[in-house]
């Protein structure tokens, strides 16, 4: 080994003995089990009711619809009285791994009708859990604390060891300025990194003892990537850290600064990227499809109504059916196609915060992200295609023959159910966050150490 | 002597990087939160146009649908607007009112959108920490506390004149927060937001609730620097305070509140229901048989015939409303005893009681909510219910008439629109919650001061 770099990892080893001794990574270890464990019982607690709920749903699928029509005839006239009930429409199953990483799994809890049309439901969690804040899960912790703390770590490298007098010593040693950077990188990154692993490992031994959670082998190589990411998410910030220790000579101003970024990075920065996309990829409401949609029905009826001006009715003919359908698949799949391309700009625009990226990473690992959502709404794209077929195809046919297409593509439908994506497709679909990630911890090491080669000893 | 220690102030304060560089970051931000949110509201205003002209077509005595009037105030606050249902359709054989269909907005799951309650209740905060951590220990690492308490000056007077040096400054931004923010907000808004007497009125009231709560953290702020000797110590006390209180606890609570008290899943709640007014409507339907028979075998006139079955109807809809009511009331009992145990346990942070009142007070909170409910409710059983049979009695359907008049003439739905007064009557326990806090930090800053040793 080469003499500087074992000076490296000496004086990261002096770094990890030191945080230890002043207590920052006790501290650390135990705030963060602390708040780990919280939010996993939590999480879990609410996952678990999500499932019972889907389950329940999943069950009253098969109730009988209840009605019937009575008719009362009399001798100058009859009418009838008609009444019937049936079951919510179906909602699909949550994810599991949504007890660590919650995402925009809540936003898939809705019923969902499908026939030619796509009807969402209401969101299911009114009683008490409204989107007024954001859902305290795992990556919430480490969004907050994993940076608080790895900029806890890192901001007083510098100065610390220029008031102690320890950096002209260490650099009279055989050692480099950006080595040395190095090597407190390398040492608060160990000291931080090992806290949130001890926090992280018994978050998941408590998911898995106390709630049978997270015990596939899928679900604990999605534990390791989202260990992984907030890990580069750590480093992001212990580079940020070294960097505004270069920058600043007073650890009072190093600290105001730490805390200023830290509000920007972690507060504001995914709150813009997000309000960026939609100022950029505006989508239309579900009303303005609906009113669309009324309006292309009357302009069928109003043809109809030209071209047979006795069978006035309330409904397209026959003849205009196939065109009307083929309008609604057009607005609807328009529709869906602009929210799917929203959340996917939002998920490109928050890469450029580290913040963002981990939200959007985290969640995208837990097959809780963009890309699982964006596949939720192409289930019932692909449901709906089924059921305008079988209506198209059932135009011609007797109503009992009707009856059985349509019965058959309902069966169909029923048995397509949201699934995870597997593991490599979430690993994909979070490259851009984790590409921004490493940039980011790339871009600030080498920050710091460009920085630290004009740094004043004295 | 007090006026000399608060010009001091003002001009360390005026002149400080942080309070630069945090109107510069509000400056941008400020006007970004406020357009996006006049562009929402726009929309929110057309969407809503819409639907009344799309419903206004569909609605008939069987069924109408019934829409939440927006807010006037939430593009200040958004609160829980967005993410509770606003659309309520009424049936005729249903019960209850159900939703027709909701808008997919899945983003908001995972980052909320800024509003003017983020930007005081956070990034003020954050400024008001920032600004107040190092009053009292920066001066004694300094060593200036020494010379301005040899002065014949009482402690409380010299504690005093650096929470007012701290609130002035802090009070300007609001007044500047609040200012832009409603131009920008006016300016983009389409013409849509309605700044009537009443609602400057609560914008007022809005800006008074903003400053408590940005005087309690200052105050917090305050009471921590006369507690520590150090100023870095200070800030990283204060930040952890305010970390816990603003950033982890409030979306810890309501997880903690259903996972404490759980209620049964909604789904379980709808199918119960279900299944009771599969009941009801077999027994209906028997009896409807039963009298069709009866009457069909007493050889009665249509006319009468259709009175009877009138009489029958109403009978059952009223069995049908008492029977599910009771669940439905039992349900919500349930949420509310939820709700009221979130919040106990959420309130002692000042942003989730901030929150609150802010909710009450703009309209978009819970408990405004529940009021509308409880409207549309009413409106069910004394308009659509009474008027649906009323207009059906008029009806001749046995003379088979094309397209018989079924549109009902209502009056559109009351929406509450409480007073100002009763606003603020609404939101009195946070509001209560917050100057308490507000008035015990300052006086354990004083307390605090009386003991400090201001020995470098």
């Amino acid at each position: 080994m080469e003499p500087s770099w074992s000076l490296i990892w000496l004086i990261a080893k002096k770094d990890i003995i030191a945080n230890s001794r002043n207590f920052k990574t006790p501290v650390a270890l135990v705030i963060m089990t602390l708040l780990l464990l919280i939010s996993a019982h939590a999480l879990a607690v609410d996952y678990q009711g999500r499932l019972n709920n889907w389950s329940v749903n999943r069950d009253s699928q098969s109730d009988p619809t209840v009605g019937g029509r009575v008719s009362y005839d009399l001798s100058d006239g009859s009418f009838s009285h008609g009444i019937a009930i049936s079951h919510n429409p179906p909602i699909q199953p949550p994810q599991q791994f949504s007890a660590m990483v919650k995402g925009m799994d809540g936003e898939m809890d809705r019923t969902v009708s499908v026939s030619q049309r796509i009807v969402f439901g209401a969101r299911q969690d009114e009683p008490a859990i409204s989107a007024i804040f954001e859902a305290p899960d795992t990556s919430f912790v480490v969004k907050l604390m994993v940076s608080l703390f790895a900029l806890m770590f890192s901001l007083d490298a510098a100065p610390r060891e220029k008031e102690s007098g320890t950096l002209r010593a260490m650099l009279s040693q055989p050692i480099r300025r950006w080595q040395l950077i190095l090597s407190k990188s390398l040492g608060n990154s160990i000291s931080l990194l090992a806290a949130f692993a001890v926090a992280y490992f018994v978050e998941i031994i408590h998911l898995q003892l106390a709630h049978g959670l997270l015990t596939d082998r899928q679900s604990l190589i999605r534990a390791t990537l989202i260990f992984g990411l907030a890990s580069i998410y750590g480093v992001v910030f212990v580079h940020i850290g070294l960097f505004i220790s270069t920058i600043t000579t007073r650890t009072k101003i190093a600290v105001t600064m730490a805390f200023g970024a830290w509000a920007t990075i972690v507060l504001i920065l995914p709150n813009a990227s997000v309000l960026m996309a939609k100022l950029l990829a505006p989508t239309p409401s579900y009303n303005h499809l609906n009113a669309r949609l009324r309006e292309a029905r009357r302009r069928i009826l109003q043809e109809d109504a030209e071209s047979n001006p006795v069978a006035r009715t309330a409904r397209p003919s026959k003849h205009s059916l196939p065109r009307f359908y083929e309008i609604e698949r057009q607005e609807t799949d328009n529709y869906l196609a602009s929210k799917k391309d929203q959340n996917s700009l939002a998920r490109l625009l928050a890469a450029f915060s580290p913040a963002g990226a981990l939200t959007f990473g985290s969640s995208d690992i837990a097959s809780t992200g963009v890309d699982a959502y964006n596949s939720y709404l192409e289930l019932f794209r692909s449901s709906r295609d089924i059921m305008i077929d079988t209506f198209k195809r059932s135009l011609d046919q007797s109503p009992q023959e009707e009856g059985k297409l349509v019965q058959v593509a309902l069966e169909t439908i029923a048995s397509k159910q949201r699934r995870a994506e597997s593991v490599g497709a979430s690993l994909r679909s979070s490259v851009i966050s984790i590409s921004s990630l490493l940039v980011w911890a790339i871009f600030f090491g080498l920050a710091a150490c460009w920085r630290f080669e004009r740094y004043d000893l004295r | 002597m007090f006026q000399t220690i608060l010009r001091r102030e003002l001009q360390e304060i005026g002149s400080s990087f942080t309070f630069l560089s945090t109107l510069v970051v509000l400056t941008i931000l400020v006007p970004l939160s406020a357009y996006i949110q006049a562009r929402y509201y726009q929309r929110l205003g057309e969407d809503y146009d819409l639907r009344q002209s799309l419903h206004q077509s569909e609605n008939n005595s069987q069924s109408i649908v019934l829409i939440r009037p927006i807010p006037p105030l939430a593009p200040f606050f958004n609160g829980a607007y967005d993410s509770l249902t606003d659309e309520f359709r009424l049936l005729n054989d249903s019960a209850t009112a159900n939703t027709p269909s909701g808008d997919v907005t899945p983003l908001e799951r995972l980052v909320p959108k800024i509003d003017l309650s983020f930007i005081i209740g956070v990034l003020m905060a954050l400024l008001a920490i920032l600004l107040a951590h190092d009053t009292i220990a920066k001066d004694r690492e300094q060593g200036t506390l020494k010379l301005i308490l040899a002065g014949s000056i009482q402690r409380r007077t010299v504690l005093a004149a650096k929470l007012t040096g701290v609130i002035l400054p802090i009070t300007i931004t609001l007044i500047y927060v609040v200012l832009l923010y409603t131009t920008v907000v006016i300016v983009f808004g389409g013409g849509l937001i309605n700044l009537s007497v009443a609602n400057l009125s609560v914008l007022a009231v809005l800006m008074l609730v903003a400053l408590i709560s940005l005087i309690l953290t200052a105050s917090l702020s305050v009471a921590v620097s006369a507690s520590v000797r150090r100023s870095s110590v200070s800030l990283f006390a204060c930040a952890s305070i305010w970390i816990v209180i603003t950033l982890i606890w409030p979306p810890f609570g309501p997880y903690i509140a259903s996972s404490s008290k759980p209620i049964s899943p909604s789904e379980a709640f709808s199918r119960n229901m279900i299944s009771k007014e599969k009941e009801l409507i077999q027994a209906e339907l028997a009896e409807h048989r039963k009298a069709a028979a009866d009457l069909k075998a007493q050889q009665v006139r249509a006319e009468v015939a259709w009175q009877r079955y009138l009489e029958l109807r109403r009978r059952w809809i009223e069995r049908r409303n008492e029977e599910i009511g009771r669940l439905v009331s039992a349900r919500k009992e349930q949420i509310r005893d939820q709700r009221v145990f979130a919040r106990r346990i959420s309130l002692f942070s000042p942003y989730v009681a901030f929150k609150e009142v802010l909710g009450s007070i703009c309209g978009t909170g819970l408990e405004s909510y529940d009021e509308f409910l409880a409207a549309v409710e009413r409106y069910r059983q004394q308009e659509f219910i009474p008027k649906g049979i009323d207009l059906r009695s008029r009806q001749k359907p046995w003379l088979n008439v094309a397209n018989p008049d079924d549109r009902l003439q209502l009056p559109p739905l009351q929406a509450p629109s409480p007073t100002l007064s009763e606003r603020v009557e609404a939101a009195a326990w946070p509001l209560s919650i917050l100057i308490a806090e507000m008035v015990i930090l300052m006086m354990l800053g004083f307390l605090s001061f009386e003991r400090y040793d201001v020995r470098v």
